[in-house]
């Protein structure tokens, strides 16, 4: 067995709270509302170079600079084509280095929940194909499971999105 | 009142030095004439500032330590008064600088000595202490302000002493240092009062009882872990404060008007700096941001289509009026970030003619350059580097006249100070013509410090950057403005913060020079826009040379591949922009694409791209950590559709270039 993820910090109490919902092909994810700065459309993405494939590069954000990660391949869904509905919803995460603002894909945005302490459990273990370590929880709201995101987790690994350029000679 | 009999035997050994070493002050401090006012007794004034709790304590523990050992006499910090004026207020724009800087960093290490107070076993944290307090010390040192240095000089030797780990930090000596940052504020504060007209503020009794503090502490008379004692200052003797007290009304006029200052409350506001506010950064660069959005979404309203096909006399002349004003805004936010680096060499100026007199080195300083602009922030964290370089250069590098003159050189010496563009970066030079880095001793020093291996032989351009690592210093003995080995560290980890290189360059007999290079990062940067794929991106407009549609058979095909072009009389390697970035390796044809050379360090290396765009100017901006290893991009710049254009870095393309080939051979 590896890691118990989210065992030794499954903080229900912690939990409760308003979060933002969005879809990923059919399945729910959320994040709390009080890290979402704002959601704007899909919108030209410029790319950069010798970063992973889920990086999909950087966004003006009213003159500031910011990075965006396609949660889609992130997660190892198949790539999709951007539609109307598709958003990019700007957080404030915290990374090594400090509080960052980044831009997340999702295929849409669903709605604002109020998720009650009742609504939420723990993540169960699925096994090692699964990595848990970035799932606070799961709420149960309306007899559909919602996945709490922990995105300093998604997004911060190790405080870096940037890969170490692949050796070109 | 009675006078306690532990103050007043502590008072002894400093009025019997007194008596000893200016005995007319001493008759000042007996007579307590109304005017001028006895030394003595402004100095006891101060006392009600401090009124703390843990006076309380005072008799016991007082008792228990009885100096034996020699403590600093009180006139030792306080003769200088109108000396001191006199020397600030000849340039009093440098002074309220040196105050405003000096406050920024005992506020720094205020917050620092909390965090060492839990976890006092972090050397960082003392490392990061003891920074800006020589920073403090070199200032007042070179502005003359000799109280202020002289107790900072005290506790910094006590700093020393917990670095090198002679001295247990514990919660007295956490105390004992909080309180002189008190005490410095106070007296800093006190010379801006005084630089405004107001009358001194009494300081010198505080400094000298926390000076004997400091030298008991050090000679160990104190045990480390006991409670700080404050010290007894003859409060039982007070006599009518001559100061004002903060309170009082009498300041209220300087308040108003004056910086807010987030120093503690009962230290009087500054007079004397309201013509110019710090603002945060930050503030500044939301303004940039925003106007930069501005100017994007009124070229977007100009060009619809639908706005455009209209005709209108009164609109056009509204919308040419809108493009001008937003125009106007944004050469005007980024002015606000910009400032020539002057008022950074004017304090370098200042430290090398300082320490040239004491010194007994004539120096001749030349100063170019000093109207290049830089980032705000640039200028300001780049001045404290530069006084650390300069000080070294007249200090350690420049020889004595009479050892010149045996070398054929002319008694004076001559310390350089340029500033100037190269490609996307800036430039400062510091250089002298003295004696060059001693190779052979930095090495051995090296050695003796456990810097590098006994028997490691690093190549001289390794052993000179040598200088650079924390603790490394060849002087002999402590002096007041360097040899204590943080500058040369500092200087180092300045720069680099700015994301910057610090080089050396340095010839035996002959001098040496320091090269600072900077990154413009908000400055406006000339750009080349080129098209590589789908992507737009801006090449530095320095380092261009030139772009060409080489003929067929200018291009030469190494296995198969265009890797080389012919341009005029020589050859140069051929690289496909997209390729070496890694944003998609299209095998571009270079006679149907185009080719910009670039020159970079000496190479030049012919850069494919499918299109040369246009120039433009762009802002700079930082693409974040998150993309700090990406290798040849330097930033990214917000084109006039709104979209980024990535800034390449021409110094990082040619050594992946390099790297590149390395790997191959």
């Amino acid at each position: 067995m590896s890691t118990h993820g989210t065992t030794g910090r499954f903080q229900r109490e912690e939990l409760v709270g308003k979060y933002l919902t969005f879809a990923l092909g059919n399945e729910e994810y959320s994040v709390p509302v009080l890290k979402v700065r704002e959601i704007i459309k899909i919108m030209d993405i410029t790319a950069v170079p010798q970063v992973p494939e889920y990086v999909k590069g950087v966004v003006n954000l009213r003159g500031k600079v910011i990075p965006v990660v396609d949660l889609r391949l992130k997660f190892g869904f198949p790539a999709q084509d951007y539609t109307e509905r598709t958003c990019i919803i700007v957080v404030e995460v915290a990374l090594a280095a400090g509080s960052r603002m980044m831009g997340i894909i999702v295929d849409h945005v669903s709605e604002v929940l109020n998720v009650t302490a009742e609504e939420i459990e723990q993540t169960p273990e699925f096994g090692d194909e699964i990595e848990t370590d970035y799932m606070k929880g799961i709420a149960k709201v309306r007899g559909q499971v919602k996945i709490l995101l922990d995105l300093d987790r998604v997004l911060g690994v190790d405080g870096t999105i940037a890969m170490p350029q692949p050796t070109a000679a | 009142m009675t006078t306690r009999k532990s103050s007043g035997s502590r008072r002894r050994p400093a009025a019997a030095k007194k008596a000893k070493a200016s005995p007319v002050k001493a008759k000042a401090s007996s007579a307590a004439r109304p005017k001028p006012t006895p030394r003595v007794a402004k100095a006891k004034a101060s006392a009600p500032v401090f009124d703390d709790p843990i006076v309380a304590d005072v008799p016991v523990q007082s008792a228990v330590l009885e100096p034996a050992a020699p403590v600093a006499a009180i006139e030792d910090f306080v003769i200088d008064d109108d000396t001191e004026l006199v020397v600030v207020q000849s340039d009093s724009e440098l002074a309220n600088l040196f105050i405003a800087e000096a406050l920024d960093h005992l506020g720094t290490i205020e917050a620092k000595l909390l965090e060492l107070d839990e976890r006092p076993e972090d050397t960082n944290l003392l490392n990061d202490i003891f920074r800006p307090f020589h920073t403090v010390k070199g200032n007042a040192s070179a502005l003359g302000i000799v109280s202020v240095e002289r107790v900072a000089h005290k506790v910094e030797n006590l700093l020393d002493l917990a670095r090198s780990g002679r001295i247990q930090v514990g919660e007295t000596e956490v105390d004992l240092v909080l309180r002189a940052v008190d005490v410095l504020s106070l007296m800093i504060n006190d010379v801006g009062q005084r630089l405004a007209g107001q009358p001194r503020k009494a300081t010198g009794a505080e400094a000298v009882s926390l000076v004997q503090q400091v030298e008991r502490l050090i000679t160990g008379q104190i045990e480390a872990g006991e409670a700080a004692v404050v010290p007894a200052i003859d409060r039982p003797e007070l006599v009518v404060p001559v100061a004002h007290d903060s309170n009082e009304p009498a300041f209220d006029a300087d308040r108003r008007g004056a910086t807010p200052s987030r120093r503690r409350d009962d230290v009087p506001m500054l007079a004397g700096t309201a013509t110019a506010i710090k603002v945060d950064t930050r503030k500044l660069d939301n303004i940039v941001d925003v106007v930069g959005e501005l100017i994007v979404v009124q070229s977007l309203i100009a060009q619809d289509p639908a706005l455009s096909a209209l005709v209108d006399g009164r609109l056009a002349r509204n919308m040419a009026q809108l493009r001008r004003l937003t125009a106007d805004l944004q050469r005007n936010s980024m002015a606000l970030r910009m400032v020539p680096i002057r008022q950074a060499f004017q304090k370098v100026a200042r430290v090398v003619r300082d320490i040239s007199r004491k010194a007994g080195k004539p120096v001749d300083l030349i100063i170019t350059g000093e109207d290049t602009e830089l980032d705000r922030k640039m200028v300001e964290e780049i001045t404290d580097p530069l006084m650390h370089m300069a000080r070294n250069s007249v200090d350690h590098g420049i020889e004595f006249p009479d050892v010149r003159e045996a070398n054929g050189k002319p008694a004076r010496a001559t310390v350089s100070l340029s500033a100037y563009y190269q490609g996307s970066h800036v430039i400062i030079e510091v250089k002298d013509d003295g004696a060059g880095l001693n190779t052979q001793r930095i090495l051995e020093s090296a050695r003796t410090k456990g810097l590098i291996a006994p028997d490691a032989t690093p190549a001289p351009e390794d052993i000179h950057r040598l200088i650079f690592e924390p603790g490394f210093s060849t002087a002999a003995k402590v002096t007041e403005v360097s040899g204590r080995g943080v500058g040369m560290d500092v200087v180092r980890r300045n720069i680099e913060s700015l994301r910057g290189r610090v080089d050396i360059r340095t010839e035996a007999g002959r001098g040496s020079s320091f090269l600072v290079r900077l990154p413009l990062t908000l400055a406006v940067l000339d750009g080349l826009l080129v098209r590589i794929g789908n992507e737009r991106c801006v090449l530095p407009a320095a380092a261009v040379r030139e772009s060409l549609r080489p003929k067929p058979e200018h291009v030469h095909f190494v296995q198969g591949q265009p890797r080389m072009v012919q341009v005029r009389e020589s050859v140069l390697p051929l690289v496909s922009l997209g390729a070496i970035l890694g944003m998609g390796a299209t095998a571009l044809d270079p006679s149907a694409a185009t080719v910009v050379v670039v020159e970079e360090g000496g190479s030049r290396i012919g850069l494919v791209v499918e299109e040369l765009l246009h120039k433009q100017e762009v802002v700079v901006k930082s693409l974040g950590d998150s993309f700090a290893s990406v290798r040849g991009v330097a930033g990214g710049a917000i084109l006039g559709d709104g979209r980024i254009g990535l800034i390449l870095d021409p110094h990082g393309i040619v050594a992946m270039v390099r790297d590149g080939s390395r790997r191959a051979a």
